[in-house]
């Protein structure tokens, strides 16, 4: 049992470190970043004027649950989960392509590990500073979130949305294995997450049956679930919704597991 | 034939070889060419159906319906399609200065802007193309007068993505690597010719049309498809020629400030 827990922990401060490299490094890119909060800026007063012009600029209205200011912190949050994931399906398909991956393999280290904890390394620290942007301008034009103990639950969710979006992405990186060009599946993957994973409109404002198509699927656990909560935050909706993430996580998490073992096992790498 | 005939006709031949060269790379690889080009198509097509499930909400905003955001994608993706194909570097420029692979350019006897313009043929800007003609079929007016207007539109919003490009691109020669800027106009120049103009107010809606001529194109399905107005589209053809005698000029100007190392480069 020590043992057990002694590799357990282990296993764990391996992580930690990861993390706190792949946050490093981040930092050391940060006109990248601060670049990457202008085009959220953007992005977010157009979509802000867009829906201030379909809800007339009326503050007291509400269309699907939601009001206008509701609307527009929605889609800072989902944005800022969005725009804070680094690319690492592109990661991993260029590491199984040219070979890096012989290196990596090599390392005590669980190779899709790693990649999580340096997804969750450079997407906090651009998430933290997506979010503070996005944010700004959501409490400039809309005003400042009134939504409980929203934000605070919102920030946990949203850990499991990225760990969710990082699952995703790692599954169809992982097909490099196999298929020598994976981005045709990722952007297929992208653009499920704009539409039925509610981007830039919420799924209850979408019609009932793509709603009820929806809900079988696990996009929405990793956009719109997190910022729902976030503006319309209730106890048992929280738990309800952690509780689709988790489930969401082991069953994702297992395939990748799946498709990684069965992928290195036909890897073939040459010369070096 | 006087010499500037002959310089013109020297030019025409020059454009049609190598857009000719383009065309036979890009068919090269037919099984590539056509799964980019879809994937572009299905690209806009996933756009398409967010604004049918916005508009299923809010059936009317500030005036637009669905169609007319339809013809506005017509207009920004065919517009930014026909360009991308046949001035495949357009919103490369930026890349090329700050690489050094401008001395290629230079060391032929051909007009540099145009030479580095037309070397190469975005592929995904045929799905751009294909896509904004397919939704025209589909929701467009198909008279004479209707196809004669969106010709224009087509030809005034392709003039401003490579006015407005050209000119982030020309950066790159005082700011050196001008890549993120160039890229940042890039990004945000097309986010904005895809929404509506209408649900712009105030200072947005002023920017739009003069420093930021994205307002130009947003518009085109209703100041000059829809209901005809002469003074938009006076302004949309003015502005189109203005940003890109803009480009063209700053492109030269720069080309006198130009240094580079000794990287030997690829025309590509």
């Amino acid at each position: 049992m020590n043992r057990y827990a002694a590799g357990l922990r282990g296993a764990c401060l391996k992580q930690l470190a990861i993390v706190r490299i792949a946050l490093r490094q981040q930092w050391a890119y940060k006109a990248d970043f601060l670049l990457r909060a202008c085009f959220l800026l953007l992005i977010l007063y157009v979509l802000g004027q867009l829906y201030g012009a379909a809800y007339e600029g009326d503050y007291e209205r509400t269309i699907g649950g939601f009001t206008l200011r509701q609307i527009v912190w929605y889609l800072v949050f989902t944005e800022a989960i969005t725009m804070a994931g680094p690319p690492v399906g592109v990661r991993i398909e260029e590491e199984v392509k040219n070979g890096d991956i012989a290196v990596r393999l090599t390392r005590p280290l669980s190779y899709v590990g790693y990649h999580y904890g340096s997804y969750l390394g450079e997407g906090a620290l651009r998430f933290i500073v997506l979010l503070l942007t996005g944010g700004l301008v959501a409490w400039l034009s809309v005003g400042p979130p009134a939504f409980g103990f929203g934000l605070p639950a919102y920030l946990l969710l949203a850990v499991l949305g990225l760990t969710l979006s990082f699952l995703l992405t790692a599954a169809i990186g992982l097909c490099a294995f196999w298929v020598e060009e994976t981005r045709g599946l990722e952007f297929v993957l992208q653009k499920l997450l704009f539409t039925v994973g509610g981007l830039l409109i919420p799924v209850d404002l979408m019609p009932e049956w793509l709603q009820r198509v929806c809900a079988w699927l696990p996009f929405q656990a990793a956009l719109y679930l997190p910022a729902r909560v976030g503006v319309r935050y209730g106890g048992e909706l929280m738990l309800q919704v952690c509780l689709q993430q988790l489930a969401w996580i082991a069953a994702l998490g297992l395939l990748v597991a799946f498709i990684y073992k069965r992928g290195a096992g036909k890897l073939h790498v040459n010369g070096g | 034939m006087s010499t500037g005939g002959k310089r013109i006709g020297g030019i025409v031949r020059f454009l049609a070889a190598n857009w000719k060269i383009n065309l036979a790379a890009a068919l090269e690889y037919r099984l590539s060419f056509f799964l980019l080009a879809g994937m572009m198509f299905l690209n806009n097509l996933i756009w398409l159906f967010f604004w049918y499930l916005f508009f299923e909400r809010f059936p009317v905003v500030s005036g637009w319906r669905l169609e007319d955001v339809m013809l506005l994608w017509s207009v920004s993706t065919g517009g930014f399609g026909w360009v991308s194909v046949l001035f495949g570097n357009f919103n490369r420029v930026a890349l090329i200065v700050s690489s050094g692979q401008l001395d290629v350019y230079l060391a032929q006897p051909k007009p540099v802007l145009l030479n580095v313009l037309t070397s190469r043929m975005s592929v995904t800007g045929a799905g751009d193309l294909i896509f904004g003609l397919v939704v025209f079929i589909a929701v467009g007016d198909l008279t004479l007068r209707g196809c004669a207007l969106f010709a224009c539109a087509l030809l005034i919003s392709g003039a401003l993505f490579v006015g407005v490009m050209v000119i982030a691109g020309s950066l790159a020669f005082w700011l050196g690597n001008a890549e993120g800027i160039a890229g940042q106009v890039f990004g945000s120049f097309i986010s904005l010719t895809i929404y509506p103009t209408g649900i712009f107010r105030g200072a947005a809606k002023f920017i739009l049309f003069t420093v930021v001529p994205a307002g130009f194109i947003g518009y085109m399905p209703i100041g000059l498809m829809r209901e005809f107005d002469p003074w938009f589209a006076a302004a949309a053809a003015g502005s189109a020629v203005l940003f890109a005698a803009g480009g063209m000029l700053m492109f030269r100007a720069g080309l006198g400030q130009y240094t580079s190392g000794n990287a030997i480069a690829m025309r590509n």
